[in-house]
């Protein structure tokens, strides 16, 4: 029987107190004379008085300004605007540490609000970053305006699928005498274009794998893990993909479950052909690092028929390009080969907000794995930068639960699906499947500005 | 104030609307330095604090604020004017025509502005009634309009309906005959930059009781209106929306508001088959009173890259001496107009400009609890009294009255004695990009 994919969220606070965006600073001098200002003009009267300009409940403490609740401030300006003479709003130089380069303190900021509540970020006024920029950044995804392939909608009125599907997918079948003389293919899928990449070595704790196992669990969609921890954490399940290195390659033995889908770490047809024999219900998925070009057109000419694509937590490849122009060269080059439809891609790597997840796919992948993200949906602290997954470094917080991190890793999940929605429903797309590297619909900043510009003087592309 | 407070209620609106307007005449003096947490990359400090100079004084500012650009590092942030050498430059007695057509069609009604900009379309809900009342008092005063927005039209507003477009939006809040007779100008708004391909969004917090009697909802419940127009999926039944509002009022021009996909040619060109007068290409940095941040950045494309490709578009269909295009979604300067329309256009719709010009601090928090704090984009009834109507409109029309200086300026050193001649002039621009935002 069909079943509406749907996740639960529930209100999930932070136990980390994150720092106050702003710095509210009032000179007790200038407050003091304000007041006895007042008093004068308004001859004591305290409801005139102490009505205070701020609606958010910075100055209503038992000693209003001379105590500022600058938890509360939200930057409207208004106190500094009324009286510039004696309060200050200031940008909080402690949200600096937030996050790193890369993952900003502004993205934390949003991934924790998903976390703790998993709704959509909905805020007034238009939009306040810079034009564009490299990467994620440089990309537009489509809208469809009166003229729409279809009739999807969102908020629920109709049905947009999130499904993918993870396997090999051949052209077609063959038959003889009415049934199939092709091997079965071996595929599944999962309700959201997302799974969940193991976490750094450094956090391979029993809590923190027990809250991704369950939160991919609770999600219905795959997580990432060392072959080698999965028997000293005790964890089992469908949803678990054990990743297989060679030199590790005994732990496999004791695996005493068949995962949906098994990971190798490296490119070793060996390896390949026997892990598919051991698991032969199973689907193997190769791991590379971008760019792998070469590498994947070979391993598909070998069989393998899903490719988990990965580029750093920065989103960079070995070589300095983006993901954005990886996804797009190993998708171009599987089309070139006339395969494409054939395999999956996963890709991963500096996926961090819930609009990469679809400009990924348009990019060319089927679906993304997630790694900084749930780390910060769990609170996590940088330890300075965290580019790879080798080197980076994270605090957990201190007071953590299990059913806490997976209420918080759901929130997430729920708030992007419902934001993957949104960019679909504006795209007019029933599917995501239907998205997969649709670079007809989605318009590249280099692109447009090449279009618009290039004939005015002094345009360098 | 315009009257002497009486209540304890007014004292207090006084109090603070006194201090509100020191302030904003305080800090663009830069008697206290520049607020170190206002701004952003679109709208840096320098161009909030100059706006509200421009909205006391009528001038553009001459104490070194930033005034023409932001510091975005793309659009209009990395082009500039071509200027003349000042020996071609006009006279300064020169005469300088801004006033554009808004039906180049050559039948229905002649309606011609002044300036090359009229009002958004901000709904009653998403901004104050006083609000409303300032914008359109300032577009009687500029002979040029300002336009309802989706959530209905305020009996206050009647007597400034020679000024004032309605939109019909796909919520069709407060959308009654009378409200499309009223009207010289409909505006079918089919799509917003700041949310393409979703629907009008007024949170709960700010649907009280009058907003939604005017909407006919439920109050305190949230408004996502729907997406896309439920009874257009084509140019023809665009058409048939087009015939419906005139045969209620055969004399309006219509308008038609999209948002900016890749096609956006292709949408430009079914409107003008479809019997629009008017195009509003609206991009996507455009303003909202509240809007699913993913939309804001990420769907659609700005403004300043969709309008070349309408502008060439239409003229290698022939038509574009037909049809006005009106860029919005991100024009805060004069110098932001001009530079659009030498991109194409034929003029520009202001919104978020206004809202500075108001006092607005651009801190985004216009969508929750009760909504602005400085009475802008709020259904408060306290909060709504910090702007009052006729200090709306004078501030407005000092902020037209620099945009129209400027404008001239600009003309002058570019050598045009007319503002339709600056339409499609890229060879008047220069860029200069990589420039890094800030």
């Amino acid at each position: 029987m069909y079943r509406r994919y749907h996740l639960r969220t529930d209100s999930a606070p932070d136990v980390a107190t994150l720092p106050s965006p702003f710095r509210v600073r009032v000179s007790k001098p200038g407050l003091a004379g304000f007041l006895l200002k007042e008093f004068v003009q308004y001859r004591g009267n305290r409801t005139i008085m102490l009505n205070r300009p701020c609606m958010y409940g910075v100055f209503s403490g038992p000693v209003g300004g001379f105590a500022p609740r600058e938890h509360l401030c939200v930057g409207c300006l208004r106190c500094t605007t009324q009286y510039p003479e004696f309060v200050r709003i200031l940008p909080n130089p402690a949200r600096s540490f937030l996050g790193d380069s890369y993952f900003t303190p502004d993205r934390v900021d949003a991934v924790c609000y998903e976390a703790r509540s998993g709704k959509i970020p909905v805020k007034g006024a238009g939009y306040r970053g810079p034009f564009g920029g490299d990467g994620w950044d440089g990309l537009w995804t489509d809208m469809s305006e009166i003229v729409r392939p279809t009739r999807d909608g969102i908020h629920g009125r109709e049905f947009i699928s999130t499904v993918i599907d993870i396997g090999a997918k051949p052209s077609r079948l063959t038959f003889a005498d009415g049934k199939p003389s092709c091997e079965q293919p071996q595929l599944f899928s999962i309700p959201i274009p997302v799974l969940f990449d193991a976490p750094p070595a450094s956090l391979l704790a029993e809590t923190v794998v027990k809250t991704f196992t369950a939160a991919a669990e609770a999600t219905e969609t795959l997580i990432v893990l060392p072959l080698e921890s999965l028997a000293k954490l005790a964890v089992r399940g469908r949803h678990i993909v054990p990743l297989i290195t060679r030199a590790r390659l005994g732990a496999l033995h004791a695996l005493d479950f068949e995962p949906a889908m098994l990971e190798l770490d490296e490119w070793d047809q060996q390896l390949f052909a026997q892990v598919q024999a051991q698991f032969p219900r199973s689907v193997i998925c190769l791991r590379l690092e971008l760019p792998s070009t070469d590498a994947i057109l070979q391993a598909a000419g070998a069989g393998v028929r899903v490719f988990h694509l990965l580029a750093n937590y920065h989103g960079r490849g070995s070589d300095g390009r983006f993901a954005t122009d990886l996804f797009r060269e190993a998708h171009k080059a599987l089309v070139a080969q006339r395969c494409r439809d054939e395999v999956t891609i996963l890709g991963g790597g500096g996926i961090i907000a819930a609009e990469h997840v679809p400009k990924a796919i348009i990019c060319g992948c089927d679906g993304v794995s997630l790694d900084t993200p749930l780390l910060v949906a769990l609170q996590a602290e940088f330890a300075g930068e965290a580019v790879s997954r080798n080197t980076g470094s994270f605090k957990l917080p201190s007071r953590f639960t299990v059913g806490w991190g997976v209420m918080r890793i759901t929130n997430l999940i729920a708030s992007w699906r419902d934001q993957l929605l949104e960019v679909m429903g504006a795209m007019g797309l029933r599917e995501v499947r239907r998205m997969r590297g649709e670079l007809g619909r989605a318009m590249f900043q280099t692109d447009l500005e090449k279009e618009a510009f290039s004939d005015i003087a002094g345009y360098v592309s | 104030m315009s009257a002497k407070p009486e209540s304890i209620e007014q004292i207090i609106a006084h109090k603070h609307i006194e201090c509100l307007h020191r302030g904003f005449h305080v800090w663009p003096a830069l008697e206290y330095g520049k607020p170190p947490a206002m701004g952003d990359s679109r709208w840096t400090a320098d161009l909030i604090l100059s706006t509200w100079m421009q909205a006391e004084t009528g001038q553009p500012p001459s104490n070194g604020l930033e005034y023409r650009t932001g510091q975005s590092g793309g659009g209009f942030d990395v082009l500039d004017l071509k200027f003349l050498p000042r020996e071609h430059w006009l006279a300064d007695n020169a005469v300088i025509d801004l006033s554009i057509p808004l039906n180049r069609r050559g039948y229905d009604r002649e309606i011609r502005i002044p300036v090359p900009f009229y009002g958004a379309g901000m709904s009653y809900g998403s901004i104050s009634e006083n609000v409303m009342l300032a914008r359109a008092m300032a577009a009687r005063k500029w002979d040029t309009f300002t336009c309802t927005g989706e959530g209905g039209y305020p009996a206050s507003l009647v007597s400034y309906k020679d000024h004032v477009i309605t939109q019909i939006a796909t919520g069709m809040f407060g959308v009654r005959e009378e409200t499309i007779q009223y009207a010289p100008i409909i505006e079918f708004k089919y799509a917003q930059g700041a949310k393409p391909g979703l629907g009008g969004h007024l949170l709960g917090d700010k649907a009280t009781t009058t907003v939604a009697q005017m909407r006919e909802s439920v109050p305190w419940v949230s408004l996502f209106s729907p997406f896309p127009f439920h009874s257009v999926y084509s140019v023809e039944d665009h058409k048939k929306h087009i015939d419906w509002v005139k045969t209620i009022n055969p004399a309006a021009l219509v308008s038609v508001k999209v948002s900016t996909p890749t096609d956006i040619d292709m949408v430009t060109v079914g409107s003008y088959y479809a019997g629009a007068h008017i195009v509003q290409i609206d991009g996507s940095y455009g303003g909202t009173g509240a809007a699913p941040e993913i939309a804001k950045k990420n769907i659609a494309m700005p403004t300043e890259l969709a309008i070349p490709r309408v502008h060439r578009y239409l003229v290698a269909e022939g038509i574009r001496d037909e049809l006005v295009v009106m860029a919005s979604g991100g024009i805060r300067t004069a110098h932001d107009l001009a530079k659009v329309i030498a991109l194409g256009a034929d003029g520009a719709i202001l919104g978020t400009a206004e809202l500075v010009a108001l006092g607005c601090t651009r801190c985004s928090n216009c969508e929750r609890g009760r909504g602005c704090p400085f009475g802008l984009t709020t259904t408060d009834p306290e909060l709504q009294r910090l702007v009052e109507p006729e200090w709306g409109a004078t501030r407005l029309s000092n902020l037209y009255q620099s945009f129209q200086s400027e404008l001239r300026a600009i003309l002058r050193r570019l050598g045009l004695q007319n503002i339709r001649d600056l339409r499609g002039r890229k060879d008047l621009l220069l860029y200069r990009g990589n420039v890094k935002a800030s």
